[in-house]
Order: C-alpha cells, then structure tokens, then sequence
C-alpha cells in the first residue's frame, strides 16, 4: 500500500526512473552472482586435485563459520525490517535497526577475516578457501561501507524518498545469498 | 487501419545540426554521441588488429620464419590479432549500434541508465591502451584463448596487462547489457509489445542476457591468472596440485557463449536490412525472435566443444549433441531469411549486398562447424587450418559482414549523408572475392594438416598459402575504401532525408541526425515494425514522410514505377 503511495506520488520520469533502477539492481544481482558461481566451479574441480587436502590438513572451523553466518542472517532481517520501516517513514526504526545490522556485518566480517588468517597455507584447500572468503569479504566489506554512507546520510530519506536505502538493503542480500553459496559448498559439501 | 488517428499533422522539417567534433571527443551521456564514440573507437583497433593480421599473411608467405625475428613474436601476431578483433572490435561495434540504435527504435529519449553508459564506453580505450602497452613490457604470446600454462609460466609481463584489460573490457560489457537489457524491458513505448519490437532490439536483449550471465565467469577466470603470474598462487599449476583444465572450463563457458554475442546482433542486423530492402514482411517474425533466446540459451550448454582433446572421453559425446542442436535455431533463422527474400522486390544496394553476402558466408561457416562439433572430425582437425576458416567464416563472414550491412544501411541515420553507392559495390565485391581467396583454401590447408599458430610449416603448402596471404591483402585493403567512403561521405554524401530506405521501424520516424532527444513529442509506432507492401504502412509512411520532408530513395511501387537506388 505504501508501494502504491509513492507511486502515485512521482513523476512519470521519475517513476520510470525507480523502475529503471529497480530493474537494474536486479540484473546486476544476476549478473554478479555467477561470478561467485565461477569460483564454486573452480572449487568442485580442484577438489579432485591430488594435493587439495592431503592427510592432517587443518580446515577451517565450522563452528565459527556458522556462528558468522548466523550473524549474517540476523543482519539481513534487520535490514529487511528497516527497509519496511522507511517505507512506512519511521526513519527513527529504521536506521537503529540499520545500525545494529551494520554491527553484525562487522562481526561478520571479523569473524571471517580471522579465519582466512587462522587456516595454514600450502595446499589447494587453504588457497581455494582463501579465494572464495576474501573475494566475499571483499563484497562484504565495500557493501558495508555503502550501508554506513547510508547511515551517514540518514535525515535524507523519508518514505517518499527512500531508493539509497533499498539499493542498500538489496545488496546486503545479496552478500547473504552469495555467502549461503560458499557456506554451504566450502563447509557443507 | 489506424491510419486516421496518427497525431502528424503539421510539417517537421527542421534541419537538426550534426554535433561538433569536439563533443565526440568527451565525457557525453547522449547515448547517440555514445554510439558513434563505440563505433570510431573499434574502427580504430579493427585497423590495428587487421594489420597484424596483414603481418601474419606476410610472414607466412614462406614456409620459414622470416618476417618476424621469431617463433614468439609471431605468437603475439596471432595473440593481440584476435583478442583486438574480439573485444575491442566485434563486441563494441555491436555495443556502438545498439546504443545508438536501441533508444532509437524503442521511441525513448535515451538508454535507461545514461551516466553507465558513458561510464561503460570510456573503459574501453584505457583497455586498448593496456592490450598495446604490452608490447613494451614483452607482449603475451599465449593467444586469444591463453591457456595455461603458456599464460603462465611462460609468457612475459605482457600477459598480465593482456588480462587486466579483459578484465575492464568485460566489466564495460556487462554494464552497457545491463542498460541493454532494462532499456529494453522498461522503456518501450505504448503500443509496442514484446512482439512488436523490432528484431535488432531482440538480437541485442538475447545477446545482453548472454553477457549478464557469462561474462562473470570471464571475470573470475582473469582473476585466478592474475593472482597465478603475480600473487604466487597455484590455480593451474599442476605440479602443486593446480589444474590447468580448469581455466579450460571456466573461459570457455565464458567464451563460447561469447561468440553468440559476437553474432547475434549480426542476426538482429541481417534482419532489419533483408527486410527493408526485400520490401517484404520479415518471414516468421516469432521464430526468428525466440530463435535468439533459444541460441542465448544453448549456448551455456555447449562449452566442452572446445576441449574434445583434453576432456575426459566419456563427456565428448553429450556436448557434441548440444553442439549439434544448436544449429537448429540457427537453421531457423536462415530459412526465416530466405523466407524473407523469397518472391521479395530486392534492391542491391550495398547493405543488401552486404547482408546476402552475409547469409552466404555463415551458412559455410555453419555448416563447417557442425563437421567440428562431430567428435571424430574435431579429433583430427583439431588446431589445424580447417578451425581458422571456420571461425572466420563465421565471424568475418558473418560478424564483420554484418557490421557493414549495418554501417551502409544506419550510416544516412547517424549522419544524414548517403554513403557513395558506386564505392560500396567496390568494396562488397573486393571484400567478398578477397574473403572467399583468403578463407576457401584454408579448408582444404586445414584437411590436409597444416597446424595453427605456427610460423613455420611444411614447404609442400606453399602454393596455397601464397594464394591465401594475396588475397587476403586484397581483403585488408579493400577496407580503406569503407574508411575513406564514411570520412567523405560526411561531407559530400547526398542528403539522406529522414528515411531513405522508407523502413518501418521507429529508428526512421524522426529527423536524420535525430535531435537531441530523439523524437519531437512521444512517438507513434506502427503496429507491425515489418508490415512492408500493406496499405496501412504505406500511409504510415506518407504520412511521416509529410511531417519530416525529404524524398525517399525508395517509392512504392503501388504510386510509381520503381527507380534506381542512391543515384
């Protein structure tokens, strides 16, 4: 209902122009996501290699893993709720949620940067395993910083005007969605 | 039928000023300005790259290196020729038209996302400058495909800017398809369904679609040999446990998709010209429209093809049945061509010619490469002679023959001159003998056995080899005479009018050059952009031809009799 509000109230070039980037982002998504489908690619194929994980290798913690996951998880819902509490013009929950999710992503982030640290190098495991979490920290990290830019520019946004605030909601997921990718190829299978 | 309602009375006759020189040469987001920047910027490496290529014939005039100092500088011949023809000439030729061209024939004022767009043109040169910087660092030397470990451990630092350059030349294309792809999903104008969209924006949608999903694994690809030559990684390093199939796979379920993106929009050209200039409707509309979605997406199932040799035995047979099934959207789509031509009223202009030139050459080139995705033939020529033609009948026969297609049929559009007609019939035919001298032996070189990418090879191939190098000097040359025809043209080309060709779609249906918006007021698209020869079109076309002024070169034959083309 609040979608069609600011429907009504916009231009219909601006209007085009929401749909425009809501169309965008989504491609975007669609279009990024395969690269880290190229490195599960390159994980399923390097698994075979005869020096991927060879007797006594220390592999990463899953414990931990699942504990940043879980925090990853927490964020995005926070996210989720602050995205619909902007568009219901409750900046005030909106950006304490906002807040907290950036909090977890930090715990996210520092878990994982840990435990790129923590895993000893020299075999297949440990390189591909270090390839896949950095390119994802990587993602995590210059998202986060969009998420706190956002933060940092919160008396712009209102219920009428609230685009910055879904891009960044939408490309928090997606640091969840490709995260779930690696958790579950790196940890699970 | 809906001819009464069409809102075009008063005349439109304004001339619109070409912009200046100087405004091609900055940061513009004007996606017709964008185009032309796409366009000018490959013409200038398709020159580079078509030198190299005139070095490779020359040297092998001989059966000895003798030309080139060695082995390895002619390896970089063959390597920068093809990763130029591919990425800085091919794609963003194709990348040139659909932005000047998409907006155009969906009736909107410009791409979706105009600042991207201009962000995603000017990555290109700063690439071509790495891809020729290389040559002062020790230039790569593993070919266009850059297998390791030839890319590796054994090619100079070269490699790495060969790679960094990839790496921005597909991030540009990834972002011009996103604009592609929500341009032509959003902005179309009332009245045109999916259905109703011409066939080049449907060759460029399918073709974006291709981009969106295979260009990442390209990306992740360059990233490992990057982090391979200079992080001290071991990705393909087979002896610390590394699998140099790996790289195999990755590029190559990048880059066989990626010749879909080199031809596809050829497609979508091929269908507007033999259109236009049969004065035919377009035969099978639908099928050759969701033929383009069903090539984007066989594609991705295809990739092994290029690894028969290298793959394990027992996956050959199902890719070369995927390899096989996707000559069928393409048969459709020739059959739909001659469909189109058939019983048609053509007019051999020279985008026509172009066009027929083209549909001439693929099919050769496809039906080659139906014998190449039959096991038991790639086995044995594989990296012979018989792969070079193939590739080059499909994309200098189709690719290239396309982009001229294109060139003469929208040069009147961009600039509001004709090309000089007597000159491009010079050319089609320079270009098709010298195509056909240079690529036809080839076959048979390649049957015999003589190998790719050596400089050296057995005397007894001499003869031939002579034939191909002549003639392909004609074909280079034959060039030059397209490049002095658009530069002359500018300035002494006929008037072209606001529609020569009298088409139908919407590209046509505002002043030539288009001001800067586009069009005056939302424009009205005709119910069926290939309705050619009906009543209703006719008077669609009186009509815009009464708002915009100057004379087609094309008159129905219903109001006059016919009349030679150009002059």
């Amino acid at each position: 209902m609040q979608q069609d509000l600011l429907e009504n109230q916009l231009s219909r070039e601006e209007l085009q122009d929401l749909k425009n980037k809501r169309a965008g982002m989504f491609v975007f998504q669609l279009s990024w996501i395969m690269a880290f489908v190229s490195l599960v690619v390159v994980n399923w194929q390097l698994r075979f290699s005869p020096n991927w994980a060879p007797e006594g290798t220390q592999k990463a913690d899953p414990i931990l893993a699942a504990f940043a996951t879980g925090a990853l998880i927490l964020s995005v819902v926070l996210v989720k709720r602050a995205l619909n509490a902007i568009q219901q013009n409750n900046a005030q929950a909106c950006f304490t949620q906002w807040l907290s999710a950036i909090s977890l992503g930090a715990l996210f982030v520092m878990i994982m940067v840990f435990e790129w640290l923590a895993i000893p190098s020299g075999t297949q495991y440990a390189q591909v395993f270090r390839l896949m979490t950095g390119f994802h920290v990587f993602h995590a990290v210059v998202i986060g910083g969009y998420l706190i830019y956002v933060y940092q520019n919160r008396h712009l946004y209102h219920a009428m005007n609230y685009w910055a605030v879904e891009a960044g909601a939408k490309l928090w997921y997606f640091v969840l969605i490709a995260w779930m990718l690696f958790y579950i190829v790196i940890y699970w299978v | 039928m809906a001819t009464a309602s069409y809102p075009l009375r008063g005349q439109y006759v304004e001339e619109v000023k070409r912009p200046k020189l100087s405004e091609y040469l900055r940061w513009s987001i004007d996606h017709k300005i964008i185009g032309v920047q796409y366009m000018v910027t490959s013409l200038f490496f398709f020159v580079i790259a078509g030198a190299l290529a005139m070095l490779i014939r020359w040297e092998l005039l001989t059966p000895q290196t003798d030309l080139m100092a060695s082995g390895s500088s002619y390896n970089t011949l063959f390597s920068i020729h093809g990763t130029m023809m591919i990425f800085t000439w091919i794609v963003p030729m194709f990348a040139g038209f659909g932005n000047y061209l998409i907006p155009l024939q969906l009736g909107a004022k410009d791409m979706a996302f105009p600042w991207l767009n201009a962000f995603a043109f000017w990555l290109i040169p700063p690439a071509g400058l790495l891809l020729i910087l290389g040559w002062f660092v020790g230039p790569a030397e593993a070919g266009w495909t850059s297998y390791p470990p030839l890319s590796t451990i054994f090619s100079p630092d070269g490699q790495t800017l060969w790679a960094l350059s990839i790496h921005l030349l597909g991030l540009s294309s990834i972002l011009g398809a996103i604009n592609f792809i929500v341009t032509i999903k959003n902005m179309r104008p009332a009245g045109m369904g999916w259905f109703q969209m011409p066939l080049f924006t449907w060759a460029i949608f399918a073709t974006s679609i291709i981009v969106v999903l295979a260009t990442p694994f390209l990306a992740g690809a360059l990233t490992l040999l990057i982090l391979d030559r200079v992080a001290g990684t071991t990705f393909f390093d087979a002896n610390n446990g590394g699998d140099v199939l790996l790289w195999q796979n990755i590029f190559w379920f990048y880059s066989h998709p990626a010749v879909y993106i080199m031809v596809l929009p050829g497609f979508g050209v091929l269908s507007e010209v033999l259109s236009v200039h049969s004065r035919k409707p377009i035969f099978g509309y639908r099928m050759i429209a969701l033929s383009s979605m069903a090539i984007a997406i066989v594609g991705f199932t295809v990739w092994a093809h290029h690894m028969f040799t290298s793959l394990q035995p027992e996956l050959r047979i199902p890719f070369m049945i995927t390899s096989m099934i996707i000559a069928v959207p393409t048969g459709i789509k020739i059959f739909s061509w001659l469909g189109t031509i058939w019983g048609g009223k053509l007019r051999l202009n020279s985008a026509m010619l172009f066009a027929l030139g083209f549909l001439s050459l693929f099919v050769i080139g496809g039906i080659t490469g139906v014998m190449l995705a039959s096991v038991p033939v790639d086995i044995h020529m594989h990296d012979t002679y018989f792969v070079v033609t193939h590739f080059h009948f499909v994309l200098y026969g189709g690719s290239v023959f396309g982009i001229y297609a294109g060139i003469y049929h929208w040069y009147p559009k961009i600039t509001g001159r004709l090309l000089n007609e007597r000159l491009g019939k010079l050319h089609f035919v320079l270009t098709y003998l010298g195509f056909l001298g240079t690529f036809l032996p080839m076959h048979i070189l390649g049957m015999q056995g003589m190998p790719r990418r050596v400089a050296e090879y057995d005397p007894k191939f001499q003869d031939l080899n002579v034939l191909v190098s002549l003639s392909s000097f004609v074909l280079g040359i034959s060039t030059f005479i397209l490049l002095y025809n658009m530069v002359v043209s500018i300035y002494k080309g006929k008037k072209a009018g606001a529609n020569p060709w009298r088409a139908l779609t919407l590209e046509w249906q505002t002043t030539s050059p288009p001001p800067a918006y586009n069009f005056v007021g939302d424009p009205i698209p005709f119910e069926d952009p290939y309705g050619y020869g009906t009543e209703a079109s006719k008077a669609y076309l009186d009509a815009m031809e009464a708002r915009f002024g100057g004379k087609p070169l094309i008159v129905e034959q219903s109001t006059e009799p016919e009349q030679a083309s150009g002059d």
